[in-house]
């Protein structure tokens, strides 16, 4: 092999070497890892939906899907920040729903939810039973790994039996213990209503 | 990372195969030449809604046989990156459809291999400008990274990258060549599987020898 072709060899190493050393990696924020997804039922006609009603808790599930007794410290200002998205959105509040009579059957039930253990991948959850209606679905947004504590706000017809018509998941932020805890939640909330513009009236 | 490391030295194990394949043995003396550049890329086309800033980090290899006095043939082998760190939101074209939103990591490295015909103005041993086109493809690592979410979506994309340079002599086998080109691509997908077509600018410089 000729000098010529060795150096080269070497220098086409050491570049390699460079290079790759000072490739992207730094390291990142609590908030930037904060995550906002959100999904939604193609065929919905949300300007159509002028009502909802929501429980003031987040149901918290164990790993079964099971309802279960353990609020969280952020968690009535994440009720009270999802309520004032759907008011801004364009929808009314029915305080006391009462489906047996159509005046009061709000036209989307609202629950959020946080996950009691982490929740891998995606797909769709059905398994726990609704505060009016039993065995309504709903969808995860993204398949992956939900930590602990991640708030999933899901948005169902009351009316039929079929997947949700909305979901936003914040990925593990109920559980986080992180200064600016309470902002990243406000924030999380605002951004999962801004990204879905098709709920405004 | 680790994936893409492994496709790096595959890179590097072609890099130097197609040194030795081409080298003094087996190539005649002042028909073959070789370039080696540092190359800095600059999004264009759909890649720039994906990432704006320019690529500091990146190589080409340049092997041209003179069929004429003033044009040759050869291959052209690349290695460019591009990276932006940005916070905002990516539509899913999922079914649902879906919107996530997150400080995304953006990533491209793109291993252009391509047949090359270049024109060059001039005389032998005399600065000699040139055009020239490459045609092939490009092996495409893309990666965008949200949170915890990755997407990889690794592809080969044909294309074409138009080119004009100049090469400088400054001893009897060796000189510096300066060129850019225009590397776009005709199909692929994003690293979230939307239909794109890449496109960058890569600037070179580096030197330039007969085997």
């Amino acid at each position: 092999m000729r000098k010529t072709t060795f150096s080269l060899i070497i220098f086409i190493a050491s570049a390699m070497v460079i290079l790759q050393s000072c490739y992207p990696g730094d390291e990142i924020t609590y908030s930037d890892s904060d995550i906002v997804a959100t999904f939604y039922d193609k065929e919905a006609n949300f300007s159509t939906k002028l009502t909802f009603a929501m429980p003031d808790e987040i149901i918290r599930l164990d790993d079964e899907g099971n309802p279960i007794n353990d609020p969280g410290v952020n968690d009535q200002l994440a009720i009270t920040r999802i309520k004032d998205n759907l008011i801004d959105a364009g929808f009314t509040q029915i305080i006391d729903p009462d489906t047996t009579n159509p005046a009061t059957t709000p036209h989307v039930l609202v629950i959020a939810f946080a996950n009691q253990s982490t929740w891998v991948s995606g797909g769709c959850y059905s398994s726990w039973y609704s505060w009016y209606y039993p065995y309504y679905g709903w969808c995860y947004p993204v398949y992956y790994t939900y930590d602990i504590g991640s708030l999933v706000i899901v948005m169902i017809d009351p009316t039929e039996s079929r997947n949700a018509l909305w979901v936003a998941a914040l990925n593990g932020i109920l559980e986080d213990t992180n200064a600016g805890i309470a902002a990243r939640v406000t924030d999380g909330i605002d951004q999962a209503f801004t990204q879905s513009p098709y709920l405004y009236k | 990372m680790k994936i893409i490391k492994l496709k790096y030295w595959q890179m590097f194990a072609v890099f130097v195969l197609t040194i030795l394949l081409f080298s003094s043995s087996y190539a005649q003396r002042e028909q073959w030449y070789g370039a080696l550049t540092y190359s800095v890329s600059v999004p264009a086309g759909d890649t720039k809604n994906i990432i704006e800033d320019i690529g500091w980090w990146g190589m080409g290899l340049d092997y041209r046989y003179m069929v004429q006095k003033n044009l040759s043939v050869g291959l052209y082998f690349g290695w460019n990156t591009m990276y932006e760190r940005v916070t905002g939101q990516t539509e899913l074209n999922t079914d649902p459809p879906g919107t996530i939103y997150g400080t995304q990591d953006n990533t491209i490295n793109s291993f252009p291999i391509m047949a090359s015909a270049h024109y060059y103005l001039g005389e032998r041993k005399q600065l000699r400008p040139f055009i020239g086109i490459n045609a092939g493809g490009s092996v495409m690592l893309q990666q965008k990274a949200i949170g915890i979410f990755v997407w990889d979506n690794d592809q080969w994309q044909w294309g074409v990258a138009p080119e004009v340079g100049v090469a400088i002599p400054v001893e009897r086998d060796f000189g510096v060549i300066v060129n850019g080109k225009y590397n776009m691509f005709f199909s692929g997908e994003d690293a979230i599987g939307n239909d794109i077509n890449n496109a960058y600018w890569s600037i070179n410089v580096g030197f330039i020898w007969e085997p």
